[in-house]
């Protein structure tokens, strides 16, 4: 197993992909936290497949950079979340609608412009991600989007608390409401193509949904939340690389993603916002039952 | 009693429908207007302008001491996240998020006034359990506590008493009446009569088309509330019965 460990260690892109895709646990753990908060889960998955087109356009015409793959992503994603808002506020249908709409036509266009301009970057990679693939544009990529996350997250966490768990009262003690829900928009859009080469399109807002859902299990507070949503995000990346490390011809994004639904299913069997507490009292129930039964045989056994 | 709000011949609604009109009056320091109104009357509307989130049709909403920085409010609980994991003692704590900026924590004093307003709300006991454990009652009184920290001189409650069984009632009542004796202006969206009567001092009526404003006992006739179809005579004429049962009339000349 050391050895194993050792071997792993000894490769330049293993060490590369232990350090980017732990500084992006770090990352995509709040904005996985508000997401599933503010019942945005769908949508952050749905945004994952919307920026699609972009980064296929960017790839098409400036090859496979981080600007390219930044800007093309920054573009389509920007641009379904503005057109979403507008089909929500102007025609009859209501957001999620609108953006699932708009989703499945980007992500149709996307895998279609690549397919037709005979890429030579494998579909696969392109959907699942490559570890392979991080070179030192895609860590400062990485770095970059950690830095403004936190420290747009250090000034935006108490209004983003506030605006999420009673919106009327945040509106009317806020101005510009809408600012906080675009700004988590653009963070939202940004750890996508963070993650996007690690996890590729499919698999990138898996290490931001499952690991919040798992720690909303545990989590009493929100900054139990928080810590626990990037403890299990670490832990997921770990070994999810180990396994793909191991299983040379899986990608890494369904490893990491896989593994963090095992500490998903696992949190909610023995969580105590999952069916921990509900096992609690019936082991409970049934040692209270045992204890009576055993005093009951003991009275038995006296009086015969 | 000084000038919070003067509103002169305002119409409120939204473009194309319009709920109610010629509302010409003020809203004085010191003073509990309820507004009372079928539903889709304009109530929250009301409340919405005067939050300054819904701008009005016509008419005028001048502020003589200029808008206060901080209004209290208190929605209805429909939109509520009651699942979110915070505490009681944050949610209230909420309220004073403006005396603690974005990175500060509660200094001594401002968690001395969380507890003091936790206490007067009746959830002291409560402070550090999370919001999914507590009854309907227990989030109201955790509101009011929020408000209280609020600490402001203008405050809109819209339908607190919504889901709050009758002690809950009389206790928050008591909170609504403290604020008054202060000098602070309450305007409370509500159902109930009989606590319009007791606790407020103006009213509101909106139904219509129209709006009746004036003191409690003026605005409160059961020809008024009749014509603005707040309810019907039938309902009226229960509602304002004189007292005809002998042991009622006995007990009452006590």
């Amino acid at each position: 197993m050391f050895d194993l460990i050792n071997e792993m260690w000894g490769f330049a892109f293993m060490q590369r992909a232990f350090v980017v895709t732990s500084v992006l646990s770090a990352s995509v753990a709040p904005v996985g936290a508000f997401l599933v908060l503010r019942r945005l889960s769908l949508a952050g998955e749905a945004m994952a497949h919307a920026i699609t087109p972009g980064v296929v356009i960017g790839f098409v015409t400036a090859g496979l950079s981080v600007m390219s793959l930044l800007i093309g992503g920054l573009i389509a994603g920007v641009g379904v979340a503005i057109l979403t808002a507008l089909l929500a506020r102007k025609t009859i249908l209501r957001s999620d609608a609108s953006l699932a709409s708009l989703y499945l036509i980007a992500l149709a266009s996307g895998i279609f412009i690549l397919s037709a301009a005979g890429s030579a970057v494998p579909l696969k990679s392109f959907l699942f991600g490559s570890i392979l693939g991080i070179d030192d544009a895609s860590m400062l990529l990485v770095g970059g989007v950690a830095t403004i996350t936190l420290l747009t997250f250090s000034v935006l966490l108490r209004p983003l608390i506030v605006s999420t768990c009673d919106p009327v009262f945040f509106e009317s003690q806020f101005k510009h409401p809408w600012i906080i829900d675009q700004g988590f928009m653009l963070l939202l859009v940004l750890n996508l193509l963070a993650a996007f080469k690690t996890l590729g399109t499919l698999m990138a807002v898996g290490l931001m949904i499952l690991p919040a859902t798992a720690a909303r299990y545990w989590a009493a507070t929100i900054t139990g939340q928080l810590i626990l949503g990037f403890i299990f995000a670490l832990l997921s990346c770990w070994i999810g690389l180990t396994l793909s490390y191991l299983f040379p011809d899986t990608p890494s994004g369904p490893a990491i993603v896989l593994v963090a639904g095992g500490i998903f299913l696992i949190s909610v069997i023995f969580a105590p916002h999952g069916f921990g507490r509900r096992l609690k009292k019936t082991s409970t129930k049934a040692s209270l039952v045992d204890t009576q039964t055993s005093k009951q045989s003991t009275q038995e056994t006296r009086t015969s | 009693m000084t000038k919070i709000l003067e509103l002169r011949d305002l119409a409120l609604g939204y473009p194309g429908r319009t709920l109610c009109q010629n509302l010409s009056f003020d809203i004085e320091s010191g003073t509990t207007l309820a507004v009372l109104g079928a539903n889709g009357s304009g109530k929250s509307t009301f409340v919405k302008m005067l939050l300054g989130l819904l701008p009005q049709l016509s008419g005028e909403a001048h502020w003589p001491q200029g808008r206060p920085r901080e209004v209290g409010y208190l929605a209805q609980m429909t939109e509520f996240d009651r699942r979110f994991p915070i505490r009681v003692r944050d949610l209230a704590a909420m309220g004073a998020w403006r005396g603690f900026g974005l990175w500060g924590g509660l200094d001594k004093a401002g968690r001395r006034r969380v507890a003091a307003a936790l206490d007067e709300a009746g959830v002291w006991d409560i402070a550090d359990q999370p919001l999914h454990t507590l009854s309907g009652g227990q989030l109201q009184r955790t509101l009011f506590a929020r408000v209280i920290l609020q600490d402001a001189p203008l405050i809109l409650l819209d339908e607190p008493f919504a889901a709050v069984d009758q002690s809950t009632e009389a206790h928050l009542l008591t909170i609504i009446e403290r604020w008054r004796d202060e000098g602070r202006a309450v305007v409370l969206v509500i159902h109930d009569l009989s606590s319009v009567l007791d606790h407020c001092t103006h009213a509101l009526l909106l139904g219509d088309d129209t709006a009746t404003y004036g003191m409690v006992d003026d605005v409160l006739t059961p020809e008024r509330l009749v014509a603005q179809k707040y309810m019907s005579e039938s309902q009226a004429s229960w509602m304002f019965r004189k007292a005809t049962n002998p042991v009622a009339e006995e007990l009452a000349d006590v």
